[in-house]
């Protein structure tokens, strides 16, 4: 596929640095509307990137692996808390950012292998429903554990993020850094997409008896699917809490799971471009039904339920994937 | 070289394996014949590690596969078809071949996704490709699997078993609903795979490709095995005749038989998705 044509010598220099010169152009394009927006679309925008990101994490799981994840936000407010907990008054511990950042997502990663470890024996609606079950533990959890995190007050006066001296002032400030993260992850499941282990996972997907006979230790890619998943979940916490500077239970229920799931499924399964066309209509749709107050909700829910309908495999399909459009660039 | 020593499968109060012992050498083809419901899928399934013998075991080169998890089993060289089609659908002719190349390491597999680890899979497409063109279908690479005709599919399920270099391959049924041009196509690859370190298990009805591949053949009758030898000497013995259907010349009717399901396999293809060219 794409790497094969990449590397086909016959490739010359040019023909790439073109194709890498017009997938530049879109995070910049982002960067220069978010430049003259004022700052309410502003923290708009900020949130579709973040719900990409998101998007592309759980991706992984429901998009490559073909698993219904319920319970993705766990993975979400678990980042947020760490982040929450090692830099706030909470316990006076005020960490630097980007060593967070790392530590969020390997907290988030290991709940996902912990989580992973008794349910992965379970399929389809076993697995939704348990995965379900986690997300409302954890929010649970955050609920009660006053000691620790506060109780429903949630934790205020959370620490301005700072990396090297940039401090993270405002939603321009965050807009930077979530578009150099959503480019990071988007490689990275791109890479993974196109790894030995992406053609594990959608074996793993298609029929999982068979991949078994073909030698796939089904249980351990599955594992490494949900906690590379949840790594990304973490990190999108991470971000959020330092955005918000306050985080509480409330902003991590079932809706919001839900929600991740929908930038997956409207998006298109499997195609991290369809993350970010996904996570722009989740998030602006709502916005732009302010004006109907009452019947926002149920305008919502026709609009999707007539996405779903028109294109049941996403707005953006697998195969028109970043290895399609890198393809289309080079000319191969 | 394949070994059955003692095994027993009870399904509750149904037995459907008594007691077989079976050897299959490497180096040549052995048939597993008998009538429907005589056990041959079920031993062939056992072997894959789909389902546990209930007592008994099952050594692939001396090394117990019993005791080893389904993908283990594949890794230690056990190649396998289906007996009803099952690729994976929505993935390419080539990715399907690829997903038997995966490297086993799952370390391996992590670094190489985190670019910590050179790609392995441009030599996995060539070893892919290269069985494809061996088994005459490498225009197919890439076509989705699940678009392709029936006995396109039956082809491609034959490279993916292969293309690992199993040491113990077992066919089940691979003619079932192939038209006779397939099936002679078939059998020429069936013979063209004939090698020193493999050993080939064919599960058929095909009294015709089992006459003219075979080295060997078992017949098998309600679980039990019947009898073992050379094809003539199968084809001459009265007591595998009677075991069909009571009576001598019944090597006819096992065809018939065979014919029967070859068209149902065939009906139940055209409902399906593909069945175009041929």
């Amino acid at each position: 596929m794409t790497s094969e044509a990449l590397t086909r010598a016959s490739v010359d220099r040019k023909s790439v640095l073109r194709a890498l010169a017009v997938m530049a152009l879109m995070p910049i394009a982002v960067l220069a509307i978010g430049a003259v927006l004022p700052t309410y679309p502003l923290r708009i925008l900020d949130f579709v990137l973040l719900y990409a990101m998101l998007g592309m994490g759980l991706n992984i799981v429901v998009g490559y692996a073909g698993l219904l994840d319920l319970g993705y936000v766990a993975f979400y407010a678990i980042g947020a808390y760490t982040y929450a907990l090692l830099a706030s008054p909470q316990f006076d511990l005020h960490l630097p950012f980007a060593l967070i950042l790392v530590i969020g997502s390997s907290c988030a990663a290991l709940a996902g292998v912990l989580l992973g470890i008794p349910v992965l024996r379970l399929r389809g609606d076993y697995l939704a429903i348990v995965t379900l079950g986690f997300g409302e533990i954890i929010r649970v959890l955050m609920n009660n554990l006053d000691g620790l995190t506060n109780g429903p007050q949630g934790i205020a006066r959370i620490d301005e993020a700072t990396i090297l001296g940039w401090r993270l002032e405002g939603p321009l400030d965050f807009l930077f850094l979530l578009v150099g993260l959503t480019i990071l992850v988007f490689l990275f499941v791109w890479r993974l997409q196109e790894s030995a282990f992406g053609t594990a996972l959608a074996a793993v997907r298609e029929d999982q008896d068979a991949a078994r006979g073909c030698g796939i230790d089904t249980t351990g890619v599955k594992l490494i699917a949900f906690a590379t998943s949840a790594a990304i979940g973490g990190l999108g916490g991470v971000v959020f809490a330092a955005m918000q500077r306050f985080v509480s239970p409330e902003s991590f229920t079932f809706w919001e799971s839900l929600s991740i799931v929908l930038v997956v499924v409207v998006g298109g399964l499997g195609n991290p471009f369809g993350m970010v066309l996904g996570a722009g209509l989740l998030v602006l749709m709502p916005e732009l039904l302010r004006a109907y107050a009452d019947y926002r909700q149920l305008l919502y829910g026709i609009a999707l339920v007539l996405i779903i309908l028109a294109r049941p495999m996403g707005l953006l399909r697998r195969e028109y994937g970043p290895s399609w459009l890198a393809r289309k660039l080079i000319g191969a | 070289m394949l070994v059955f020593d003692h095994v027993i499968k009870r399904f509750g109060a149904n037995t459907a394996i008594d007691d077989v012992s079976l050897t299959i050498r490497a180096g040549v083809i052995t048939a597993v014949i008998g009538p429907n419901g005589a056990g041959k899928s079920t031993l062939v399934n056992m072997a894959a590690g789909s389902y546990r013998a209930t007592s008994g075991r099952i050594l692939l080169d001396g090394a117990e596969l019993q005791t080893l998890p389904k993908y283990r089993i594949a890794r230690a060289g056990l190649g396998r078809t289906y007996q009803n089609i099952r690729l994976f659908d929505g993935l390419t002719v080539l990715q399907n071949l690829e997903v038997a190349l995966v490297p086993q390491s799952l370390p391996l597999l992590i670094a190489e996704a985190f670019w910590l680890a050179p790609r392995g899979s441009a030599e996995a497409r060539e070893t892919s490709r290269a069985v494809l063109a061996r088994l005459g279908i490498a225009h197919l690479a890439d076509r989705q699997a699940g678009s392709l005709a029936y006995g396109q599919q039956k082809l491609v399920e034959l490279a993916r078993a292969i293309v690992g270099r199993p040491r113990a391959l077992l066919l089940d049924e691979p003619a079932a609903g192939l038209n006779h041009g397939e099936t002679d196509e078939l059998k020429a690859h069936i013979q063209s795979l004939r090698s020193p370190e493999l050993a080939i298990v064919l599960i058929e009805h095909d009294m015709k490709l089992i006459m003219s591949v075979s080295d060997e053949i078992t017949v098998m009758n309600r679980g039990a095995v019947l009898a073992q030898g050379a094809p003539e000497a199968i084809r001459d013995n009265r007591q595998v005749q009677e075991a069909y259907l009571g009576q001598p010349g019944a090597m006819g009717a096992i065809e018939t038989a065979a014919r029967g399901r070859r068209n149902r396999v065939r009906l139940r293809a055209s409902e399906g998705l593909a069945w175009g060219q041929s």
